[in-house]
């Protein structure tokens, strides 16, 4: 049994329960003890929770990413708190994945940041997106050593709903070894200030220390017949590593422009 | 005698140039030291402190004199530039707990190396428990910052700068003293005559006359003092009574801190300038923290070696008042550029920016705390270089890729999110209505653009070879021309830009610059 700390006294081992009668007895009598532990439960009421072990952790609240395509693989949308990896080559739609998502939390109102070290960014296309660019703190970090640390100072500073963290450099994988104590202590930061910490790379860095993986692979780019304009990408998704739930699911979706 | 209510504080420094030597280098303090006049041994002793005094070391002495009488003294010689700053740093002390703060004139004979400054205290007894209260806390104020000083609360600006005067000769700084209003007379009847410090040639007729205490002076009729001392008599008598003398002014003050240090050996190496820059830093802050403001960008000036004059603004992304954050900063800028010869002085200076304020919403999320926010601004610019950290923002013209990065603003972001609003008007105004989040294909921008090579039979790419695409043109639309800038060299440009899409399954935009006459890569859709 979990007991609040206003608790009253007599639920103390010491003290004989009280009886239907209201008098005190030195000994519980059998059957007595149901009595006056349903006694207690109607005078502690909403102060005492049952359960020998604590109660479950709640869910952790989950981030739409905007994409009903994506929401649906990940399980209602990016949780809180972790770290998602979003790898693929160039043209599979890394970019108007986390451009949709920096929309939805922007619009929504709340303080998100892009740590660049590709300097990649491209506002135009973000506010087409739909991100409201003032609510994006864009950190155009000069060297990967920066970009990291960047990264865990926005991590400290609480209060960030998402952290986006490119390090896809010109289409070119950044061929530096990030070392596993980083991804380590990214991770923890982000859980600890309760901050989703998305990672944008060519191939997969973060290994076992990402909580959820998304693999994307184009297929097909849409050109229209006349006039000739670009319309879109046909791409997919698969949740390649998943620690909240299954994973291996694939989505096929179209990214128009 | 001014109207009973009147009320008038007065923080005053007895030697301004020991205070200010101390405040910059504390090391000394309780040893015996002196300020002298210039470097060399011929200098003579501006100040020295009680310990030094009590050594045999006099002002007005040579160096060699003070060092002969005490074996371990150590010697300054006097800033001007630390002087002023400490002068400045009397009235931010003032500044803290009043808008209506004046510098006292300076002084003259005696009295040369005192500063003092004059707050209006009327009625602030309420905000405090007691004026003795309100006493002590601006003399812990100033203390705080560097300057031991003492306070006195009168009815008029002389009587409580005479009442410090008195203090300071009878006790050592940071004691208050407060005249009740109506108790001045007899306040300062049994003061001396010097603590007015008349000019020679009036004092020796006092003297002659056998007035040597204040209460002689202001027992005499005003009318028959000026027929036999002269005209500068009744104005003397005037003083003590503190009359002509309003409490100063509110008005607007200037946000602007200044620390400086002349330097007494050059320094050629950063690490040893850094310790300084450590200091005065530390010295400015506190001076902003006591003012309410924090640091915005930072103007350094050095001195150099050959008369040479080395100027720099150093920018921070957030007004802040982290000393460990702004030194970064400072230490980057001359890291980047260092001094071109030793360093002789050091000027650090800033516009005191209102700290930031946020209010908070019920309904909206709360996002990043706004100190904490500053700081973590700071903390990246000084990282990753300065302009390289803010919030995104279009500018109003065609040339592709033309954006501005605008400091990071909670303010500014939620202004825009509620009105939809741009933050300042040089920038493209914001789409009145925002598309509703969904998969739109995105650009990652290359910059610089990545130079390719092209086969284009008739002007139409049909192959490329480049750094982030390279096979056969599978689709391609376009071209879309772009052009402008006609009016400048700089800004001219012109560009045939095409969708295409490789045999390697990558879709980039190329374009065709038709002034320099090249392909190029400036975006990859993703």
């Amino acid at each position: 049994m979990r007991f609040s700390p206003r608790v009253s006294p007599r639920a103390g081992g010491t003290e004989a329960p009280v009886g239907a009668s209201g008098t005190a007895s030195p000994v519980a009598a059998p059957g007595g003890s149901d009595r006056a532990l349903a006694t207690l439960l109607r005078d502690l009421g909403p102060q005492l929770r049952r359960g020998s072990a604590p109660p479950p952790d709640e869910p952790p609240a989950r981030d739409a990413t905007g994409l009903p395509e994506i929401d649906r693989q990940l399980g209602g949308g990016v949780p809180r708190g972790r770290l998602l990896e979003i790898a693929g080559p160039p043209s599979s739609g890394r970019t108007a994945l986390a451009l949709a998502w920096l929309a939805r939390l922007t619009q929504a109102g709340e303080v998100t940041a892009v740590v660049d070290l590709a300097d990649a960014l491209d506002p135009p296309s973000a506010e087409a997106a739909g991100v409201v660019l003032p609510r994006v703190l864009w950190v155009r970090a000069p060297g990967l050593a920066e970009a990291l640390r960047s990264t865990e100072r926005l991590l400290d500073a609480r209060g960030f709903a998402l952290v986006l963290l490119d390090l896809d450099i010109g289409g070119v994988q950044a061929d530096a070894v990030i070392h596993d104590a980083t991804w380590l202590r990214l991770a923890r930061a982000a859980a600890g200030s309760h901050t989703s910490l998305a990672l944008l790379t060519g191939r997969r860095l973060a290994g076992t220390f990402s909580d959820l993986t998304l693999e994307l692979q184009p297929s097909v780019a849409r050109f229209s017949d006349a006039p000739a304009l670009l319309e879109g990408l046909e791409t997919s998704a698969t949740l390649v590593r998943n620690r909240l739930g299954p994973p291996g699911l694939v989505s096929p979706w179209v990214i128009s422009t | 005698m001014s109207t009973p209510s009147t009320r008038v504080a007065c923080l005053r420094v007895a030697d301004l140039p020991l205070a200010a030597e101390l405040r910059a280098n504390p090391e000394p303090a309780g040893r015996p030291l002196v300020v002298v006049s210039a470097p060399g041994p011929r200098a003579f002793v501006v100040s020295a402190s009680p310990e030094a005094r009590a050594h045999g070391a006099r002002i007005g002495a040579s160096c060699v004199h003070a060092r002969a009488v005490c074996a371990d003294l150590h010697v300054r010689v006097a800033s001007p530039a630390l002087e002023r700053a400490a002068r400045d740093t009397l009235l931010d002390a003032a500044l803290a707990f009043s808008p209506r703060v004046a510098a006292a004139p300076p002084a003259t004979g005696a009295f040369l190396a005192e500063a003092s400054v004059f707050l209006d205290a009327s009625g602030i007894g309420s905000l405090f428990r007691s004026e003795e209260t309100f006493a002590a806390a601006l003399a812990a104020r100033s203390a705080s910052l560097g300057l031991p000083a003492v306070v006195c609360v009168a009815s008029s600006q002389e009587i409580a700068r005479l009442a410090a005067r008195r203090l300071a000769l009878e006790s050592e700084t940071g004691r208050v003293l407060v005249i009740p209003p109506g108790g001045e007379a007899d306040f300062l009847a049994p003061l001396p005559m010097d603590l007015l410090d008349p000019p020679d040639e009036f004092a020796a007729s006092l003297t002659r006359f056998g007035i040597r205490t204040l209460g002689d002076l202001l027992r005499l009729p005003p009318r028959a003092l000026a027929t036999r001392l002269g005209p500068e008599a009744p104005k003397l008598l005037a003083r003590v009574r503190g009359e002509g003398h309003e409490p100063p002014l509110p008005h607007h003050r200037e946000t602007r801190c200044e620390e400086a240090l002349d330097l007494e050996h050059p320094i050629e190496r950063l690490e040893p300038l850094g310790f300084v820059l450590r200091g005065m830093l530390s010295r400015l802050v506190d001076r902003l923290d006591a003012r309410g403001l924090a640091c915005g960008p930072l103007t350094l000036e050095l001195a150099l070696e050959g008369g040479r004059r080395d100027a720099r603004r150093i920018g921070v992304a957030a007004a802040t008042n982290e000393t460990r954050t702004l030194l970064r900063l400072v230490n980057l800028a001359l890291e980047q550029r260092p001094p071109a010869a030793p360093v002789v002085s050091v000027a650090l200076g800033t516009r005191g920016r209102p700290g930031r304020r946020d209010q908070l919403d019920l309904f909206r999320p709360a996002g990043p705390a706004p100190a904490e926010l500053s700081r973590t601004l700071a903390e990246l610019e000084a990282l990753c270089g300065e302009g390289r950290v803010g919030a995104p923002a279009l500018r109003d013209e065609h040339r592709p890729d033309a954006f501005a990065l605008e400091p990071f603003a909670l303010q500014v972001a939620e202004a825009s999110t509620r009105k939809g609003k741009a933050p300042k008007a040089r920038t493209k105004p914001a789409a009145p209505k925002r598309p509703p989040p969904s998969a739109r294909l995105g650009v990652r921008a290359l910059r610089p653009p990545q130079p390719a090579e092209v086969t284009a039979p008739g002007g139409r790419p049909q192959w490329v070879r480049s750094r982030v695409a390279t096979g056969r043109v599978v689709s391609r639309s376009g071209p879309w021309r772009t052009t402008g800038g006609w009016w400048s060299p700089e800004r001219r440009h012109a560009f045939d830009h095409w969708d295409i899409a490789t045999s390697d399954g990558t879709i980039v935009r190329l374009r065709h610059d038709r002034v320099a006459h090249r392909w190029e890569i400036d975006g990859i859709y993703d």
